[in-house]
């Protein structure tokens, strides 16, 4: 790319504008501002890393940045979560549909850019694990308004992603019994 | 609860931490679990939700449709495609069991060849085709020989058209059960070389000569539908059957009279019947009958009373119920195949012709495939590998060492033999190259059943392992020897397959674009358009046709070998599944046995379970300490049958067990009609003096007046008669007795009605089963298998009582004493869901209790193992994990790699020391129940189907909600057939049993 640094700058508002017009939820404000579309939230550009909570993974990703910031709703990656037991991990595609324009040089993303060119994708340390014996439908959740953020706590604020809640069955059991909704052990496990 | 923590260590870290995740945690594997994302979408896959594919089991000649349930790329459960006229939504066992042949863990994983000690060595792709080649190019003509099983499809015309580009015809077909006799009658009645297509559904009166068309014969779930729709008992009618057979295998279970003719004389009792109906001129008797008539008019009913030792009365009133309804005669089947079987199928086709039912109830479809090969084809070619007459050898979907004795003799007298086997075989491990097949739920292919049609084959998920699809290699060899014109010319076998299918496009006169042929085609599995019939008439030919009897030489024993309703021809074998599916008669897994009757056993003085030895007159034999007796009422006095299918030496590790091959007992010659002999004479030793606990899943073979399977005639149903009693009523509670407990049950109920998860409205599921329907198939047993993760124990295991099948069929004898007829009364048991659960109680911990909609749940997390719920269980349907099997390392691991790919993600996996059992597939109903709530809208009757009620090909099981009063299981719960079993337990079970019915003959 001859013209790297000017078209890549340019990709990124066009991008950055596609992004919020598309994924953010209507009527906030900052979403029509182009000026505000890096949202009310400014992640910090640099973070101890040491200190973050979470295990470390692969490509030091940024739920700040990217949901934080930028805004995109959480089930532009996680494509699955209103339809299936499972949220869906995004592809390498998914990634690289932002990516091949933007942020070339970063080397986190470089990392990203390496594995898409090698076809090795990603192997990401699991951060929220049940037992195999609990199941956990996204779908009955997510389309009960239950909000991503009541379970897996303020990911949009996480340099890197921790394990907000305790994910006991006292705490779930807690959410159901406030909400009326059933508490039949079946409804879990099987 | 894996890796290295035992139950008390958990229970530790349990209390340590107050309970939950990170105590979990520790139960789960040490290494961080990692989630690798796809690079790509994957198309039609949402993780987590399944999709489904449509294609064609293979696992028999029948060709049911088949939808494949895949879950984030793996086949987890096969189930019956709705659109096949075949099955329509149906399976059998073998069927189900399909998935064990793909995830199997002895399949040869990659190209091998011998090496000069004997050993096979993994090869590359390109050097095992390079090495066809040269030999290949040392040989020409029909020494080349290719022998396949039953391909009538494409990959068959490939065969023949790759043969010929290399010069050579020389294409066997063999399949073991290849219905020669059946062939053989239509050779010489109507010249045709076919195989019809009988419509038992619209039938009231069947009648069968030892053809076992519940179990293997032709098409069994399309059969059992047909037959279903006939036999079972509706508004006051149902159909009649009859079967005449030596030994009631599953298929006669059904029969409404069973009658044991001398072995080898079925055909003279079919030929006397027509006799009947010529003399009386019932019925539309055809005009060109006078071929046959000298033939039928010498086997009068005293002639075949004599031959058959059924009486003249008996031949007359079968004879006057035949013309007197709708009615089909079977004949052909396997296990009657005597050296006269074609003289049987002569009689039983003359029997539905005279009646006229060729062409009503027997149908030879126009376009139907030829049918090919024969057991006489395998011998020529034993022979010519014998003299040396064959330079390469190529083997496809046969197995000749195991299936009919070849030996060293034939097979080191050919230059190279290459195998595309999946297994190492007894015929792979005999030949220099192995080149594994793609199993058929990974292949491009195609099948043409008997029935008419075309199906397709689509790969429903990658390779497992580093195999080639046949057809690719033999197109790969084309253009490597440089015979790839035409046809040929193709660069893989999907193309070579969809230019197939354009012709078979052109000759349906189908004028659509090919894409959508092709697309709509793999949409519902193929086309199968309504085809004509061809008209029969007797041939020239039919006028020399003689039927004969076969009889036992001199004093020996009458041997049947007769196929295997759990194997099948033996190709099964290696299927845990099925290894440890109890036969539907005997109820013995893990192993073959020889049935007898008790007379026959108390003269040679052994009971059940002693190993005894078998000796033709030729002098084969199979020795002591691996084949025991099982005494059995429902076989002739004189005759022992042994099941088709064990005794494999390779193969695979489940099939490799100590058992015998009963085809070492049949003649290598083959019969005049060419086919293979399942009759013997025998003698029986009990030389070795030893004896084993039969590995059986049948406690007691009677029911001991329990009451557990009842039965009802038709007459005491319409009034006609009285209620037949054998003892197997349990006896009525009082009405005061049965007034009182239901206050007090209804006032326990009230008392916990309104509290917590209990208030409200709540669905109670519940079950139905009519036994009127059920056949015994095990089709059930499977299905439950695959969809709960269930594992396979083992036969010590079972010989301990610690099967896990969470639903099993009972089989009781009935009668077969003191001159009452002989019969059997089945139950398929599964948990009772009982209201008043005896189980619930005694759970110490909480692990065994109702839900709010009326199932008796067990939390696998939450048991400790105590087994009293299995203890206070009257129905034995709860099981414990006496062993770690999901466990690598265990003894009785059950799921070796890659099987455990098999596992259904929505159900736990179990682990040791935790009760197990039946919920009425819970993970079906709360997916319903998902997916209802996604989309909006309310769950109606028939949404949740339990996978025992999808697969059942009966249609004897129904699922839903009892106290919804329009569905249909409310409705069949108010039968007057219903009944509870153990109901005077007060256990308010919510599965409902409808009494089987017979239909006696009227006096």
């Amino acid at each position: 790319m001859a013209t790297a640094s000017n078209f890549t700058f340019g990709g990124v508002l066009v991008a950055v504008v596609l992004l919020s017009g598309m994924f953010v939820p209507s009527g906030t404000a900052a979403a029509q501002d182009s000026q505000a579309s890096m949202g009310t939230f400014q992640a910090p550009v640099d973070v101890d890393t040491l200190g973050l909570p979470g295990p470390r993974q692969p490509i030091f990703y940024r739920h700040d940045i990217h949901a934080g910031q930028y805004e995109i709703s959480c089930k532009y990656c996680h494509f699955a979560a209103e339809v299936s037991q499972e949220p869906g991990m995004p592809t390498v595609s998914t990634c690289m549909g932002c990516h091949t324009i933007i942020g070339t040089g970063n080397p986190e993303v470089e990392k990203l850019r390496t594995a898409a060119r090698d076809q090795t994708p990603p192997e990401w340390v699991r951060v929220h694990t049940l037992p195999s014996f609990v199941r956990f439908p996204h779908m009955r959740h997510v389309n009960a308004d239950v909000q991503c953020q009541d379970c897996h706590g303020p990911v949009e604020e996480m340099p890197q992603v921790y394990q907000f809640a305790s994910l006991k069955m006292g705490w779930c059991l807690d959410c159901h019994i406030q909400r009326e909704v059933t508490t039949d052990c079946t409804a879990c496990h099987y | 609860m894996t890796d290295g923590m035992n139950r008390r260590g958990f229970l530790k870290v349990l209390g340590a931490t107050g309970g939950g995740a990170v105590a979990l945690s520790g139960c789960s594997s040490d290494a961080a679990e990692k989630l690798i994302p796809y690079l790509v979408p994957p198309e039609n896959q949402i993780p987590g939700v399944a999709t489904y594919y449509a294609t064609t089991c293979r696992e028999c000649s029948a060709g049911c449709g088949l939808h494949v349930k895949v879950r984030e790329g793996r086949a987890i459960k096969l189930e019956g495609n709705p659109d096949s006229p075949i099955n329509a939504g149906k399976l059998c066992a073998l069927g189900q069991a399909g998935l064990q042949g793909l995830y199997n863990p002895d399949r040869v994983k990659a190209p091998m060849r011998k090496g000069a000690d004997g050993e096979f060595v993994e090869i590359s792709w390109e050097d095992a085709v390079g090495e066809i080649v040269t030999h290949l190019g040392n040989e020409s003509g029909d020494r080349i020989a290719f022998l396949t099983g039953n391909e009538s499809g494409s990959f068959d015309t490939l065969v023949k058209e790759w043969l010929a580009a290399h010069g050579s015809s020389n294409h066997v077909v063999y399949e073991a059960l290849g219905y020669e006799a059946l062939r053989a009658a239509n050779r010489q009645l109507f010249g045709v070389d076919a195989i019809p297509s009988y419509d038992l559904a619209s039938a009231k009166f069947i009648i069968s000569f030892g053809a076992d068309f519940l179990e293997t014969w032709l098409s069994p779930v399309e059969n059992t539908r047909g037959f279903t729709e006939a036999h079972s008992y509706s508004g006051g009618t149902m159909g009649r059957y009859v079967h005449i057979d030596p030994r009631m295998g599953q298929s006669a279970i059904q029969a409404d009279e069973w009658i044991a003719p001398k072995p080898g004389s079925e055909g003279a009792v079919a030929l006397a019947m027509a006799n009947v109906i010529l003399r009386v001129g019932a019925g539309n008797i055809p005009p060109d009958v006078f071929r046959v008539r000298t033939l039928i008019e010498s086997m009068t009913p005293d002639v075949a009373a004599e031959l058959s030792g059924v009486s003249a009365e008996v031949i007359e009133r079968l004879a006057g119920e035949f013309t007197e309804s709708r009615s089909v005669a079977l004949g052909g089947g396997m296990g009657a195949q005597h050296e006269a079987a074609d003289s049987t199928a002569i009689a039983v086709m003359l029997l539905n012709y005279v009646a006229g039912n060729v062409g009503e109830t027997v149908r030879f479809k126009a376009d139907a495939p030829a049918a090919t090969g024969s057991y006489a084809d395998l011998r020529a070619l034993r022979d010519s590998m014998s003299r040396g007459d064959i330079g390469v050898l190529f083997v496809h979907g046969a197995d000749p060492v195991y299936q009919s004795g070849f030996g060293s003799a034939e097979m080191d007298n050919v230059g190279f033999k290459v195998s595309f086997s999946s297994y190492l075989d007894e015929t792979a491990s005999a030949c220099d190259l192995i080149l594994p097949d793609n199993h058929p739920l990974e292949q491009w292919n195609d099948f043409r059943p008997a029935s008419g049609g075309y199906l397709l084959q689509q790969p429903v998920m990658r390779p497992v392992f580093d195999t080639r699809q046949t057809g690719d290699v033999l197109l790969t060899l084309a253009s490597a020897t440089g015979n790839n014109s035409g046809g040929l010319g193709v660069t893989n076998y999907k193309e070579y397959l969809r230019d197939q299918w354009r012709s078979i496009q052109r000759g349906l006169q189908d004028r659509s674009q090919f894409e959508v042929f092709w697309n709509s085609s793999l949409q519902h599995g193929g086309v199968t358009p309504d085809s004509a019939d061809t008209r029969m008439r007797l041939a020239r030919s039919a006028s020399q046709a003689v039927v004969s009897t076969w009889s036992p030489s001199g004093e020996g024993l009458t041997l049947i070998v007769y196929p295997s309703p759990t194997l099948g021809d033996g190709r099964g074998a290696n299927k845990p599944w099925l290894q440890e599916l109890p036969d539907p008669i005997t109820k013995i897994t893990w192993g073959n046995w020889l049935e007898m009757s008790p007379a026959t056993a108390e003269e040679l003085g052994v009971v059940s379970g002693d190993l005894v030895d078998v000796t033709t007159l030729a002098g084969a034999t199979v020795m002591s300490d691996s084949l025991p007796v099982f005494v059995y009422p429902g076989i002739r006095d004189g005759v022992v049958a042994l099941p088709m299918g064990q005794g494999h030496r390779g193969y695979g590790r489940y099939a490799d067990n100590d058992t015998v091959n009963p085809t070492h007992l049949l003649s290598p010659q083959a019969t005049t009609f060419g086919g293979r002999s399942h009759y013997n004479t025998v003698t029986v030793g009990f030389g070795g003096g030893h004896h084993e606990r039969l590995a059986q899943t049948m406690g007691r073979n009677r029911q001991m007046g329990r009451g557990i399977s009842q039965f009802t005639t038709l007459a005491a149903l319409i009034g006609h008669g009285e209620e037949e009693h054998h003892g197997q009523h349990a006896a009525p509670i009082p009405e005061h007795i049965e007034e009182i407990v239901e206050e007090w049950q209804e006032a326990q109920w009230d008392d916990f009605r309104d509290k917590g998860n209990y208030a409200g409205e709540h669905p109670r599921w519940g079950l139905s089963v009519d036994l009127a329907k059920c056949t015994g198939c095990n089709a059930c047993v499977t299905a439950c298998y695959a969809e709960n993760n269930i594992p396979t124990v083992g036969k010590d295991q079972v010989q301990r009582g610690r099967e896990m099948s969470w639903i099993r069929i009972e089989r009781y004898f009935e009668g077969g004493e003191n001159g009452e007829p002989h019969e059997i009364s089945l139950l398929p048991m599964m948990c009772q869901q009982c209201m008043n659960a005896p189980c619930e109680p005694v759970c110490p911990v909480f692990a065994a209790y109702r839900t709010p909609d009326g199932l008796n749940a067990q939390i696998y997390n939450r048991c400790v193992g105590t087994r009293y719920c299995a203890n206070n269980c009257p129905y034995k349907v709860r099981y414990f994990n006496y062993y770690d099997h999901q466990q690598p390392g265990d003894p009785f691991f059950s799921f070796p790699e890659p099987l455990h790919w098999q596992l259904n993600p929505d159900v736990t996996v179990r682990s040791k020391g935790v009760m197990e059992k039946c919920t009425f597939c819970v993970q079906r109903i709360r997916g319903a129940q998902h997916d209802a709530s996604t989309d909006g809208r309310e769950l109606v009757d028939g949404d949740i189907q339990t996978a025992c009620q999808q697969t059942c090909p009966a249609d004897a099981i129904v699922f839903g909600d009892l106290n919804d009063p329009n569905s249909r299981v409310s409705q069949l719960a108010a039968d007057e057939r219903a009944y509870h079993v153990l109901g005077g337990l007060n256990t308010k079970p919510a599965v409902t049993y409808l009494k089987q019915v017979r239909n006696r003959a009227e006096a």
